[in-house]
């Protein structure tokens, strides 16, 4: 095992039949880190997921979690994962606080330490106030407020999250990716997920697979990047300015690295688009030269580096391999 | 095994919070009310419970495969078996855990008829050893309902089919052995040797003369070895199933 991850996955494969539901994938996720795993619907998320989780083998390859194999060791593997399934099923007909000590006394918890355990997730999981309500009264926010609860009972180094936010309310996704950040340094969190923003805020590196296979891996920053490089030609600064379009252009055109201006708007306010090589230097050259002009600099901002965009270029079937899926 | 009792007791919450484990008592108290009162409750008839605990099967092998239904068909249509499966426990633990909630009403169904035995000690004195052996048979017995049922909730995501096929199978082991068995008998004029042999296995396959001796106080080890084996045979083959299907 790699040190400091915990997560290694190496060349692993699920086949069913001679459908390849993961196709030798291998990645790694650091110790304390959040990293995010997205993918389009059937990329083989969840089967990854349900292996490093013991719930299935895999066909070949080994995975290990916490520094134990998913296949040879499940027991120490599924004692140190929290694990949060898509949808969280619970048992709708018990209380809160019943549900949460009957997973803690099935996760080996000390009967002396559960019930501070208990108390301790609910509260950070805001459930204080239903710990007494049937778990078949709450809303689906509330209820994934519990499987996250019990994912976290039993303190485990290691949290692999499918979809936590599904159902959430937008205040609720705010303070449950405030959540996830606190939880960073602690545990170790695998997070799947189809909400890019999320990934954007809370995650150090991302992982896309897409048809079974690891399409690319690295920082978020890294992944636009690589998107400018692969998609020179797209990205574009957007310059708004209020000043004579025409002389504008002009100016804009005459500055090192600029290679293509379009307007896309005249009037007393303009908008162009600028094409070359769009670095920080060109951003403050634009600005001070639009100041010494005396115009005014209303907004300038870079259009195709999002890591939405790279996203769906990236798990668009006829996509090709790029060089960050390393 | 504390983590197999935490499952046992979780199951056995459940039923009681489920309105068909209720029905379903009160079918089984009707019909054993309804051998009370024509069996035993006779006029001038021997105060001996026996006929009424020698024809529960009769209840209990349609009973029990409602109780078992959604043990794992449940588990696997809500995706809970998920969450279960990914916790620190063998599949062993959570196969003897759901028997043992399953069993643990069962015994509270049976238990409910005590109330007919206490009516009959207010009018008579009956014999309690021949009670106590006829509980300890019903309880043999449900061992083994509880696990055909077990198997089958294992096998499928639908409640209704696994309730079926349990209902299938006790009725078979229930009835139709022993019928058949003596239906052979009876249309073959000159029966070879080895029909007798069939019979006989036909016969000790079947639950109602095993039901008859119990309830007549006669405890014979062969009765407790074929409840105790066949239970363990279908625990076993619960976990085989629980087993292969993450291979699927």
């Amino acid at each position: 095992m790699a040190s400091g991850a915990d997560i290694v996955v190496k060349n692993l494969t699920k086949a069913y039949g001679k459908f390849l539901a993961v196709d030798h994938i291998s990645f790694e996720v650091p110790k304390g880190s959040i990293v995010g795993f997205l993918g389009p619907n059937g990329a083989g998320k969840t089967t990854t997921i349900r292996m490093l989780t013991c719930f299935m083998p895999p066909t070949s390859g080994t995975a290990s979690v916490a520094g134990f194999d998913v296949f040879t060791q499940s027991m120490e593997v599924r004692s140190r994962v929290g694990y949060l399934p898509e949808n969280a099923p619970i048992y709708t007909e018990m209380r809160v606080a019943e549900y949460l000590s009957y997973r803690g006394r099935l996760k080996g918890i000390e009967r002396s330490a559960l019930k501070s355990r208990v108390e301790s997730v609910c509260q950070k999981c805001w459930l204080g106030e239903r710990l007494r309500w049937p778990i078949g009264t709450l809303s689906k926010g509330y209820r994934q407020r519990l499987g996250i609860a019990d994912a976290l009972l039993n303190n485990p180094p290691v949290l692999i999250l499918d979809e936590p936010t599904v159902g959430l309310d937008p205040t609720q996704i705010r303070e449950t990716r405030k959540m996830l950040a606190d939880l960073a340094g602690q545990h170790t969190v695998l997070l799947s997920t189809h909400i890019l923003s999320e990934v954007e805020l809370t995650c150090q590196r991302v992982i896309i697979i897409g048809r079974g296979k690891i399409l690319a891996q690295g920082t978020p920053e890294e992944l636009k990047q690589e998107c400018a490089r692969r998609n020179s030609s797209g990205a574009k600064l957007v310059v708004e300015v209020r000043g004579p379009a025409q002389q504008v252009k002009m100016a804009l055109g005459a500055m090192p690295g600029v290679e293509n201006v379009e307007i896309l708007s005249d009037g007393p306010v303009c908008s162009l688009s600028v094409n070359g090589k769009l670095d920080g230097a060109l951003r403050e050259l634009i600005a001070s030269t639009v100041v010494e002009r005396g115009w005014a600099l209303r907004e300038m901002r870079t259009t195709g580096t999002s890591l939405e965009e790279f996203f769906v270029q990236i798990t668009d079937p006829g996509a090709t391999n790029p060089s960050l899926a390393a | 095994m504390f983590k197999t009792l935490t499952i046992a007791r979780r199951e056995l919450m459940g039923l009681f919070y489920s309105p068909v484990a209720y029905v379903v008592l009160v079918v089984y108290l009707l019909f054993v009310g309804l051998l009370f009162a024509l069996l035993v409750l006779a006029p001038g008839a021997v105060a001996d419970p026996g006929p009424m605990f020698a024809w529960n099967h009769l209840a209990l092998m349609f009973v029990v495969p409602f109780i078992t239904m959604a043990l794992f068909s449940e588990e696997y249509r809500s995706g809970r078996i998920e969450t279960m499966r990914t916790s620190p426990l063998s599949d062993f633990s959570i196969v003897l855990g759901k028997f043992l909630g399953a069993l643990a009403f069962y015994c509270v169904i049976i238990g409910s008829s005590l109330i007919y035995v206490i009516i009959l000690s207010a009018f008579g004195r009956p014999d309690f050893m021949p009670v106590i052996t006829s509980y300890f048979g019903l309880f043999l017995m449900g061992m083994l309902m509880v696990s055909v049922g077990l198997f089958f909730s294992a096998c499928t995501q639908h409640q209704v089919l696994a309730a079926i096929s349990s209902c299938a199978v006790l009725v078979t082991f229930g009835i139709l052995l022993q019928g058949i068995g003596g239906l052979l008998g009876s249309i073959i004029s000159q029966p070879p040797a080895w029909l007798g042999t069939v019979q006989r296995v036909m016969n000790y396959m079947s639950l109602e003369p095993q039901m008859q001796h119990f309830s007549m106080g006669l405890v014979d080890t062969s009765h407790i070895a074929y409840f105790i084996t066949g239970t363990f045979f279908f625990l076993m083959l619960t976990y085989l199933v629980l087993e292969s299907r993450k291979w699927r």
